[in-house]
């Protein structure tokens, strides 16, 4: 969208298409990546105190002068940025360097292209597609071919093994997620995400807003499926067993260090951000107010998208800091298991319930 | 090691790697995620212990004795004086058996806790470990007011202890017993029924019976295997005979008798009869002097003793040999760890790394009382 | 069909069990806490106590610590240590219990023993020190100890002695003495003969 208005005002200026989109691109594009590593910067900080709450700690401080991490940490995910930047970006003698050096972008690539697409508000959208569901799910399975690409190029076998589960973890969890994210769009009629954001305007059942989890009680269900699987989609806990600490050490990361293990920080914060981002406007009301009618123009709309962002990223957050690691067989059986079959069913039980009630 | 197979892959885990509790070097032969067979490489942390103890006297050996199973170097102590007493014919004092005894039990509670702790965080949970370190602080806060040192104490003395519990021991242990109990349901709650925990853990690495009594495993690892086998109950030291606790089993709570959630389950429940020791000797305690009997100088008489005691991971027995000098001819720890990483192999082939990880934190080893 | 389902309850029931305790943690973070933010806030913790107060410890083991004025150099310490990281020099004093200005050495101890020996060098390695409190009980004169607890009237607590090189962490209590101070005493040279 953002692009789209750039180009109709460039065009306004005078004929020159290709210079024209370049600048449109860049100018939505770099505000974009801010967006990312502002994003990555705060959900550390706020993970860590999160974390930290949870488990009777308090997490980075800092009160006296010197080198500190500022007031209650603050500067701590900047200093963290800092020690990132300037340290000795190691590549170890065996690995199959080429690859090794391109697996941190494409995996950054599959985490900007879907955040391109993320409805932050009415008009705050560098990309309206009309396909933009198909299209996120579509460039969220980048990713997994650079964990690939890292697992294999490191030489090391505890990347090998992470890159082995997490190809077959996020592969098998698309299926459970793209299942689930059919239901809003059967219920919207539309790929487009404004659209299907507009859809969710108004009432239902007196009290609720008409957004689409409440719709019917499949849709409740599918939002609940469709989460849980974007979690296991960015490799969070309980789905971490392909960085699983304990078990692999750090998984496809190993053999990573300095800015190039810090793009795969960001990209999986990213990641975090598309998922949630897709799930606000597929079953939450995207920019809607949960009060329909009020508190609904304007930047009202970037809040509350925001709002409801940051809190299922804290939901996960919230899971990652109580839960367990599953096991890669019952993540499999979980996935297959349960469901896929439940996310069918719910597909069933929509299409009945928009032919009797809708 | 075997003949590697095209389709098998050596996976060397450890000495450096976040699971293997200490510096353990697992050579795993691994088809895909599934392992066919593991080869334990110990030593990383062998420090000549018995060789060391045939140069000391015998008090100097204690601080020795502490730093074998650090985590639970009271009731090393613990094992090594009870030996040395029998080998020397010395009564102690009541209050000295029951300090020594409520010493040995709080050391028990912190030691099961980290390993449960360790144990969540093994299977990924991070925030149980927390928990269980806080309370496990407290107890070391109680050591450090007692005899100065929060992991290796050299508190249990041959014939005595020390020191005398400081002022008002009895109230704070108690305050801190009234603490303890609701936690343990809050564990409970947040790891042990965890659903995702017990599938990790039940029916996971079961180790029958016989295979863990011809091993020679011992502690909650054969009581996780329904053996009855405890030796504070039967075969009493000290003065356990005096003290009402059962000596919890597993029975296969969520899955197969022996398997890595029984280990577990025994270690909880293991928790909850030391409180009720705790609380019962803390009733009772008589008063009287702690250093009355200590012996002038250490010169036991021309002989040798086997002494065994439970120690949180199993039995813990030494073996001291005196020729009539003041230093030992010969001390010989034998180590429950030892034998409890020996069954490793034998459990854990056919399950996948993951499992081999879980295994290996339900057998509960310290690598310190291993190597030596 | 009916065990799946109990499954699927079976997990969200215990999750959300364990959901709702780590939130409840998070929102009592103020009373939960336990972080000592080590460089500002320093153990004994204050407005956090559970019970012990610093005097009645029984003894803390931070760093040992000799009174060499009340050191007779009877070398029990250097005996009962485990790991040899006690090394006591001693000289025969010329007179039992007599000052000696020019080395600084005083003839009693505060119990009024009269001291036999100078102690020429009495060094504690305690980067060897293995903290066991075994050479504090043998002591006749109770001048080796544990800084701090108990002992605070003595020398006040120290439990963060890092040093740089570990050279420094050899501690010299005896006085210094120079060559021929050590040579004056351990060959007296006769009484003044005028």
């Amino acid at each position: 969208m953002t692009v789209d208005m750039l180009m109709d005002w460039f065009a306004t200026i005078g004929d020159f298409p290709i210079l024209s989109f370049l600048l449109a691109v860049v100018i939505s594009g770099v505000p974009l990546f801010l967006v990312m590593a502002l994003n990555a910067m705060v959900a550390v900080y706020v993970e860590r105190k999160v974390s930290a709450f949870m488990m009777d700690r308090i997490g980075p401080m800092g009160q006296g002068p010197g080198l500190h991490a500022g007031k209650w940490g603050l500067l701590q995910t900047a200093a963290d940025a800092v020690k990132l930047l300037v340290k000795e970006d190691t590549i170890p003698e065996t690995s199959d360097k080429l690859l090794f050096k391109m697996a941190p972008f494409i995996i950054f690539i599959g985490a900007f292209l879907g955040l391109a697409a993320v409805p932050f508000s009415s008009v705050l959208q560098v990309a309206d597609f009309n396909v933009g569901v198909f299209y996120i799910i579509a460039v969220g399975s980048i990713g997994v071919i650079g964990i690939v690409m890292a697992g294999w190029a490191s030489n090391n076998k505890w990347s090998l093994y992470g890159a082995m589960r997490s190809a077959a973890q996020i592969i098998s969890y698309e299926i459970p997620a793209g299942l689930s994210i059919i239901i809003p769009i059967m219920m919207a009629g539309t790929m487009n995400l404004q659209e299907m954001i507009h859809f969710q305007e108004g009432n239902v059942w007196g009290i609720l807003p008409n957004w689409i989890i409440f719709n019917n009680p499949f849709t409740f269900i599918a939002f609940f499926i469709f989460f849980i699987s974007a979690v296991a989609e960015t490799n969070r806990t309980p789905f971490d067993i392909p960085e699983a600490e304990s078990e692999l050490v750090a998984g496809w990361m190993t053999e990573y260090s300095g800015f190039r293990w810090a793009v795969f920080f960001l990209s999986e914060y990213a990641n975090m951000l598309v998922v949630s981002g897709l799930a606000v406007a597929g079953f939450l009301g995207g920019w809607q107010s949960p009060i329909p009618g009020m508190f609904d123009t304007g930047a009202w709309g970037l809040f509350w998208f925001m709002s409801k962002l940051i809190f299922l990223i804290f939901v996960m957050m919230w899971f990652r800091w109580t839960f367990p690691r599953l096991r890669v067989d019952q993540l499999m059986h979980v996935c297959w298991k349960v469901f896929i079959p439940i996310a069918m069913f719910n597909i069933f039980g929509v299409g009945i319930w928009k032919l009797i009630f809708g | 090691m075997g003949v590697v197979k095209g389709d098998q892959m050596i996976l060397n885990i450890g000495p450096q790697h976040p699971s293997t509790h200490g510096v353990l070097r697992l050579e795993v032969m691994t088809d895909g995620e599934i392992v066919s067979e593991i080869r334990p490489h110990l030593g990383y942390l062998h420090r000549c212990f018995e060789k060391h103890s045939e140069n000391v006297t015998y008090e100097q050996v204690i601080p020795f004795t502490d730093r074998c199973d650090y985590l639970a170097a009271m009731n090393s102590n613990f094992g090594y004086v009870v030996a040395m007493e029998e080998l020397m014919e010395i009564k102690v004092p009541e209050r000295v058996d029951y300090i020594r005894i409520i010493m040995g039990e709080l050391n028990r509670i912190a030691s099961h806790l980290l390993a449960l702790g360790v144990y969540g965080l093994d299977i990924g949970a991070f925030t149980p470990f927390l928990y269980m370190l806080r309370d496990r602080e407290r107890i070391l806060d109680m050591f450090e007011y007692t005899c100065g040192a929060r992991l290796l104490y050299n508190y249990m003395w041959v014939g005595g202890v020390s020191h005398d519990l400081p002022k008002d021991f009895e109230k704070i242990c108690i305050g801190f017993l009234d603490y303890f109990e609701p936690q343990i349901e809050e564990y409970n709650n947040l790891l042990t029924y965890n659903k995702i925990f017990v599938e990790r853990t039940a029916d996971v690495g079961v180790i029958p019976a016989d295979v863990a009594v011809s091993y020679g495993v011992t502690g909650p690892n054969l009581r996780g295997s329904g053996v009855k086998w405890d030796v504070r109950k039967d075969e009493p030291y000290s003065i356990y005979d005096r003290f009402e606790f059962d000596v919890p089993v597993g029975d296969g709570h969520f899955g197969t008798l022996g398997d890595c959630f029984d280990r577990y389950w025994v270690r909880m429940l293991e928790i909850k009869e030391s409180v009720k020791i705790l609380r019962q000797a803390l009733k009772d305690i008589p008063g009287g002097d702690v250093h009355q009997m200590l012996p002038k100088k250490i010169r036991p008489p021309k002989g040798s003793v086997y002494r065994r005691t439970e120690s949180p991971r199993g039995d813990l027995g030494y073996y001291i040999m005196s020729d009539g000098t003041p230093t030992p001819y010969r001390v010989k720890m034998r180590s429950p760890a030892f034998t409890a990483l020996s069954v490793l192999d034998e459990v854990s082939r056919g399950w996948m790394i993951s499992d081999v990880i879980a295994i290996l934190g339900s057998l509960d080893i310290v690598l310190g009382e291993i190597d030596r | 069909m009916s065990k799946y389902f109990a499954n699927i309850y079976d997990t969200v029931n215990t999750l959300w069990t364990g959901m709702r305790i780590t939130w409840r943690h998070m929102m009592n973070i103020k009373r939960d806490n336990v972080t000592l933010q080590y460089p500002e806030e320093r153990w004994p913790r204050p407005e956090r106590n559970i019970g012990f107060e610093h005097e009645d410890y029984n003894v803390i083991r931070s760093r040992l610590h000799v009174d060499i004025d009340d050191c007779i150099g009877c070398l029990k310490c250097e005996r009962a240590c485990p790991v040899d990281c006690i090394k006591i020099d001693t000289i025969k004093a010329p007179t039992r219990g007599e000052d000696i200005p020019d080395v600084k050495h005083t003839g009693e101890t505060s119990n009024g023993t009269k001291k036999a020996m100078v102690v020429s060098r009495f060094t504690i390695d305690m980067s060897e020190c293995c903290y066991c409190n075994l050479c504090t009980y043998p002591c006749p004169e109770e001048c080796i100890f544990m800084v701090g607890g108990p002992n605070s009237s003595k020398h006040p607590i120290d439990y963060e002695f890092s040093e740089f090189d570990r050279t420094d962490l050899i501690y010299q209590f005896a006085k210094k003495l120079s060559p021929e101070q050590k040579d004056g005493l351990q060959n007296p040279k006769p009484e003044a003969e005028a």
